[in-house]
């Protein structure tokens, strides 16, 4: 009896997900446990694994990288040995193309008939090319329908006794892997082999056609733009684009700014490095000690944490505060939970493993959902104040600019002091500028002073 | 034509080998008098005496350590370790001392040695007494490993085996140790890293290894009445491998399955399989295909002993598998 694969569902809202890629190929044997094929949810890309053992037959008319596929559609069977299985003509009904599926679908026009493309030995391969055989239509008398070098004498000898003049094909050398890697991206091996007459051709051919593709065809309609360089849209920079307009479009935005002495705040970070540092252990951050003091601040103002659910406002018992990660894929935004019952010291492992996610993208959806607040700190890059936009569905986000050392009047003498500027952006349709501005001066009055919220 | 055994083919070498040069000497156990347990000095001690034919207790480190010595100082020693499970306790003189001498004086030091030993599955004799092993020295780096599989080829290879430099690992498996071919009674000797094509073919090319060669050739002759032709090599070397011969065979036939009792694991077709896909992959025209023995210790059971190594059955499995690539 086989088993039916079907799109799985990752996260509790998730209704569809954008196909990646499979990890084996159809004739397979699997075993429980092997990595089936990548999904793209929001923002990571999760391995899939087999529940079962059988052989992989997948779906021919199933989905292409970056389709967009409804939880529980079919993919493939896992069958026994010598089973046959059924698909539907085309299960295109689980397949619905996504809002950036122009892209998709111009990409995977350019494989139309590789899915059939024969293997070849290389010994077969080799034959082809010295008796000019065109092998790409023949038929594969080897095991699993591999070309070999019977095949090609016996071509040979068709095309000699037809006293067909066959044109001599391109001699083609690849690599396995190469070849297999063109069949899969629907690169033509023939193109290739003109451009390297007599070599053999390597996985890295393969890859600088297939990167030399995909701009290409990123913008379809436009007129050549000169030397324009064409940067293809990813997945996350198109959620982050979506995202963002949708704040910029949907929120009352308001952003205060407040400047905070964080001379203390030095002076424990300081400390936490010489004391923890000396014996090995991991030391928090300024990030991981904002987020505690912040999760304090939230616990009284609970507005400032609530979330927008269409025609109410639900405000978690636990608060969960996402940290902005800036990565090589675009911005990630993990979400650190129930703070409240976190000591320092989680927080940072938290954090930690967080940020090697998202570095990683193995980030899992549940990751960086349900957030009831986010932190961005740009001080590293010597960013004083900016107004952040907000995280939605959630009510305000906090800037954290650079903590510089400045004069500063402090006991009636200037003096040199760690100052940091705050910019608290706000949704004021949920919450007025008076709370706000109390919020954010709590979270001021807690840098200054951590042992108002160190003994909380 | 004169027909005599593998083991009386060696003794014949070693006798004239002995009797021309007297630094030549034999230690052992059970190999004075005895003339040995597979008969490998029967008769030597009444023409040589203790002195050269030397029994010794059960001590292999010692006196391999002592042969060792006596190799770098001038002397031929050999040493006949009965059953080659047991040069296992002497490993670390091997291969610390006696592979790296050479190497370690520059060439200055000879380290003339002859390593000999039976192996092999098949008499029901456990897992101590059935071991091979010849993997792990072709590994090191210093070692001549012969694996003759029939008369004159080891009269040929001891008797060079017998004028080499270099410490030399000569295995006989047990089961082909009595077997006869025609042996020449004059004196001659056949070089390391020269295979031999135990039978002619376009097919598919098979490399086997010691006991496998003949059971192979049986199954191909059979084969043959089907119209499959199948090429036969016997390395006769592993340590130098003659891989040249190997690839002519593989750029004929395009198909390569290694043959072998031992281990597949880190193994001789392993190493064979390696260096064909490198340099003749453009000659191959299926996977290489391997049939090992079980990797498992050898069981004492004949019925569960059987099961575990190649036999014409499984040889034959594995050689239509490979041409229905």
């Amino acid at each position: 009896m086989s088993t039916e694969i079907r799109m799985p569902r990752l996260g509790w809202t998730m209704e569809e997900g954008a196909f990646g890629e499979w990890l084996k190929a159809d004739g397979d044997a699997i075993q429980p446990g092997d990595l089936l094929f990548t999904v793209e949810g929001d923002k990571a890309t999760q391995d899939i694994e087999a529940m079962d053992a059988g052989i992989l037959r997948i779906d021919p008319n199933g989905p292409q990288g970056g389709d967009m596929v409804t939880v529980g559609a079919l993919l493939a069977y896992l069958t026994k040995p010598g089973e046959a299985v059924a698909f539907a003509q085309s299960s295109s009904q689980a397949v619905s193309q996504s809002d950036s599926g122009q892209l998709s679908v111009t990409k995977h026009q350019v494989p139309s008939t590789t899915t059939t493309a024969p293997t070849i030995s290389p010994r077969a391969r080799r034959v082809a090319k010295e008796l000019g055989i065109d092998w790409s239509q023949l038929a594969g008398s080897g095991r699993t329908g591999r070309i070999v070098e019977r095949d090609i004498r016996a071509a040979a000898e068709t095309a000699a006794s037809a006293a067909v003049q066959t044109p001599s094909a391109p001699a083609i050398r690849a690599t396995p892997v190469a070849a297999r890697m063109a069949q899969e991206a629907g690169i033509d091996l023939e193109t290739l082999a003109a451009q390297k007459p007599g070599q053999r051709i390597g996985r890295e051919d393969v890859e600088a056609a297939i990167a030399a593709q995909q701009p290409a065809v990123a913008t379809p309609a436009q007129p050549p733009a000169g030397d324009a360089e064409r940067i293809p849209v990813t997945r996350v920079r198109q959620l982050i684009a979506g995202r963002m307009a949708e704040s910029a479009h949907t929120t009352a935005p308001v952003t205060l700014t407040t400047e905070a002495d964080a001379t203390a705040l030095v002076a424990l970070r300081t400390q936490l490095k010489a004391t923890l540092g000396g014996r090995g252990l991991p030391v928090p951050t300024y990030n991981d000690l904002l987020i505690k003091l912040t999760a304090v601040a939230l616990a009284e103002h609970k507005l400032l944490r609530a979330v927008w659910q269409g025609e109410e406002l639900v405000i978690a018992q636990g608060i969960h505060i996402g940290l902005a990660v800036d990565t090589e894929g675009g911005l990630l935004v993990p979400v650190v939970r129930d703070v409240q019952d976190k000591r320092i010291r989680q927080i940072a492992t938290a954090t930690q493993a967080l940020i090697d996610q998202a570095q990683r993208r193995q980030l899992s959806p549940d990751a960086l959902q349900g957030g009831s607040f986010t932190i961005t700190n740009l001080g590293m890059y010597n960013i004083d104040a900016f107004t952040p936009l907000i995280n939605l569905p959630q009510c305000a986000i906090l800037g954290v600019g650079r903590i510089v050392e400045k004069p500063a009047v402090y006991q009636g003498q200037i003096v040199p002091r760690h100052l940091v500027t705050l910019s608290l952006t706000f949704d004021h349709r949920v919450v007025d500028g008076a709370p706000a501005a109390r919020f954010l001066d709590l979270v001021r009055s807690y840098v200054a002073e951590p042992l108002l919220w160190l003994v909380e | 034509m004169r027909e005599i055994t593998f083991i009386e083919a060696t003794r014949e070498a070693l006798d004239v080998a002995m009797a021309a040069d007297p630094t030549i000497f034999v230690v052992g156990e059970g190999i004075g008098k005895r003339g040995g347990n597979f008969n490998t000095t029967v008769g030597l001690y009444d023409k040589y005496g203790p002195e050269r034919l030397r029994d010794t207790p059960i001590c292999e480190r010692g006196f391999v350590g002592m042969c060792t010595g006596a190799a770098m100082t001038g002397a031929r020693p050999i040493v006949d370790f009965m059953f080659v499970d047991f040069i296992l306790d002497a490993m670390g003189e091997l291969i610390n001392q006696t592979a790296k001498m050479q190497y370690m004086s520059s060439g200055r030091l000879k380290m003339p040695i002859l390593l000999r030993g039976c192996i092999g599955i098949g008499h029901a004799a456990a897992t101590h007494h059935s071991g091979s092993y010849y993997p792990t020295f072709v590994n090191i780096p210093g070692f001549r490993v012969v694996l003759a599989s029939n008369a004159y080829d080891a009269k040929g290879l001891f008797t060079t085996a017998l004028q080499c430099d270099d410490p030399v690992i000569f295995l006989e498996h047990k089961s082909i140790i009595f077997n006869k071919t025609h042996v020449p009674e004059e004196s001659y000797t056949i070089p390391f890293g020269q295979a031999r094509i135990a039978r002619e073919g376009r097919d598919a090319t098979v490399v086997a290894l010691t006991v496998m060669v003949d059971k192979t050739v049986a199954v191909c002759e059979k084969l043959a009445a089907e119209g499959i032709s199948v090429e036969v090599i016997d390395p006769r070397t592993v340590a130098p491998l003659d891989i040249d011969t190997i690839l002519a065979s593989v750029h004929k036939t395009g198909r390569l399955l290694v043959i072998d009792e031992t281990f597949a694991p880190c193994g001789i077709g392993a190493e064979i399989a390696a260096q064909v896909i490198d340099k003749a992959f453009d000659d191959l025209d299926a996977p290489i295909k391997r049939l090992n023995g079980l990797h498992a210790p050898t069981p004492y059971s004949p019925t569960l002993e059987k099961a575990i190594v190649p036999n014409a059955e499984t040889i034959e499995a594995a050689i239509r598998d490979l041409l229905a690539e």
